[in-house]
């Protein structure tokens, strides 16, 4: 029975690894609600190992992603710097916010954010970018090899100053609501810095381990980790982030956006609707 | 264009150096789960939550750790601004960390 219980578990990860770093997002669109409502996992368990699998998904990833120069290490890191401030501002003003506020603010903007990334769903890799005066300043442009297109993609980044805003609050929206590990960051550095769309949801994928981490240390000091529970879903979640990332350097861009632009209008729907519900 | 992405001089790229730090931890990781996922399920010893705990525990680690090495490197470089961008990180991390066990 356990047994079999295991390996339900164990399977349902592994789609959610591989869906989760193809898409950049943390996969916890999928744990969540697997744990909780096929096999009665309590949402405080069914969140902790939901947010352990996010490191999962990002390391297991990284490794190909680095080596095919997708992750952009400059990028993220000036990025990390925006979702780091912002998940520990969410936390420090977590009681005196209105909940319903955010989730209508957040999901309207994952909506719109949606209907852009719907206009552009034609474009396997954006037109000709200008940088900003940052960008080059911070050396930001980068360059990889699509084994799809098969030949080197240069590209310039633009509106770093911008981007690094959405990013402080996505991580505090992360903090603040438990949602959005990559959601947020694939669209604002797929639309507003203009990156490819490859390079965005690989470097989404590098920076989701990070902002993870720092949940995950208070999950574990609280106890909320169940290792036989978390212990499958990681396992599982890893595994597949191996198997995602191999596909995904050979997938068009084109069909990557089209996976993203459904869970995001969904991810926007429910959003609103638990503002407005609540 | 793209400097820093290129190799430069034979200095191993910094992809490549997080790449190798990444790949370790999850393979250290991965067998730890398996060995525990398999104890409990085959034998139900009663060291594999350890075992599994170790494993999520190490897997945990693994991104901090790649914001340390990532500094160094960046430091190493000569690379101040980034070597600071790292250390705002890690600060940050460490802040949310010690409010969230406040709690």
């Amino acid at each position: 029975m356990i047994i079999m219980t295991t390996l339900e578990i164990f399977l349902i990860a592994i789609t959610a690894g591989i869906v989760g770093s193809i898409l950049g997002l943390g996969g916890g669109i999928i744990i969540v609600p697997a744990l909780t409502l096929l096999f009665g996992v309590s949402m405080r368990t069914a969140v902790a190992a939901s947010t352990v699998s996010i490191i999962a998904t990002s390391t297991g990833a990284a490794v190909a992603y680095l080596h095919d120069r997708l992750s952009n290490v400059r990028v993220a890191m000036w990025l990390e710097m925006g979702t780091a401030t912002g998940a520990l501002t969410g936390a420090l003003v977590a009681g005196y916010i209105s909940q319903r506020l955010l989730f209508i603010l957040f999901g309207a903007l994952l909506a719109y954010s949606g209907y852009n990334m719907f206009k552009s769903r034609k474009a396997e890799l954006p037109g000709e970018v200008v940088p900003d005066r940052i960008s080059k300043r911070l050396n930001l442009a980068g360059s990889y090899y699509d084994q799809l297109l098969r030949r080197r993609v240069d590209y310039q980044v633009t509106r770093s100053i911008p981007g690094l805003i959405i990013m402080y609050f996505s991580g505090a929206a992360a903090g603040l609501l438990g949602i959005g590990a990559g959601i947020f960051k694939v669209p604002a550095m797929d639309q507003v810095m203009r990156m490819p769309f490859k390079v965005s949801t690989a470097t989404s994928n590098f920076m989701i381990g990070v902002t993870a981490a720092s949940g995950a240390v208070v999950y574990f000091a609280r106890g909320d980790v169940k290792p036989l529970i978390a212990g499958p879903v990681v396992l599982g979640v890893l595994l597949g982030a191996l198997v995602g990332a191999r596909l995904m350097v050979r997938m068009r861009a084109t069909t990557i956006r089209k996976l993203f632009i459904p869970l995001i209008i969904y991810t926007a729907i429910m959003m609103i609707y638990k503002g407005i519900s609540q | 264009m793209n400097r820093g992405h290129e190799e430069n001089g034979g200095v191993v790229p910094i992809e490549m150096i997080l790449a190798r730090l990444l790949r370790i931890g999850s393979i250290i990781a991965a067998i730890l789960l398996a060995a525990g996922i398999a104890a409990m399920l085959l034998v139900g010893a009663s060291f594999a939550p350890g075992l599994i705990t170790a494993g999520l525990v190490v897997l945990l680690a693994t991104p901090i750790m790649r914001v340390l090495v990532a500094g160094v490197v960046f430091a190493k470089e000569k690379d101040w601004l980034f070597a600071l961008f790292c250390l705002v990180v890690l600060c940050s991390l460490a802040a949310g960390v010690i409010l969230g066990r406040g709690e």
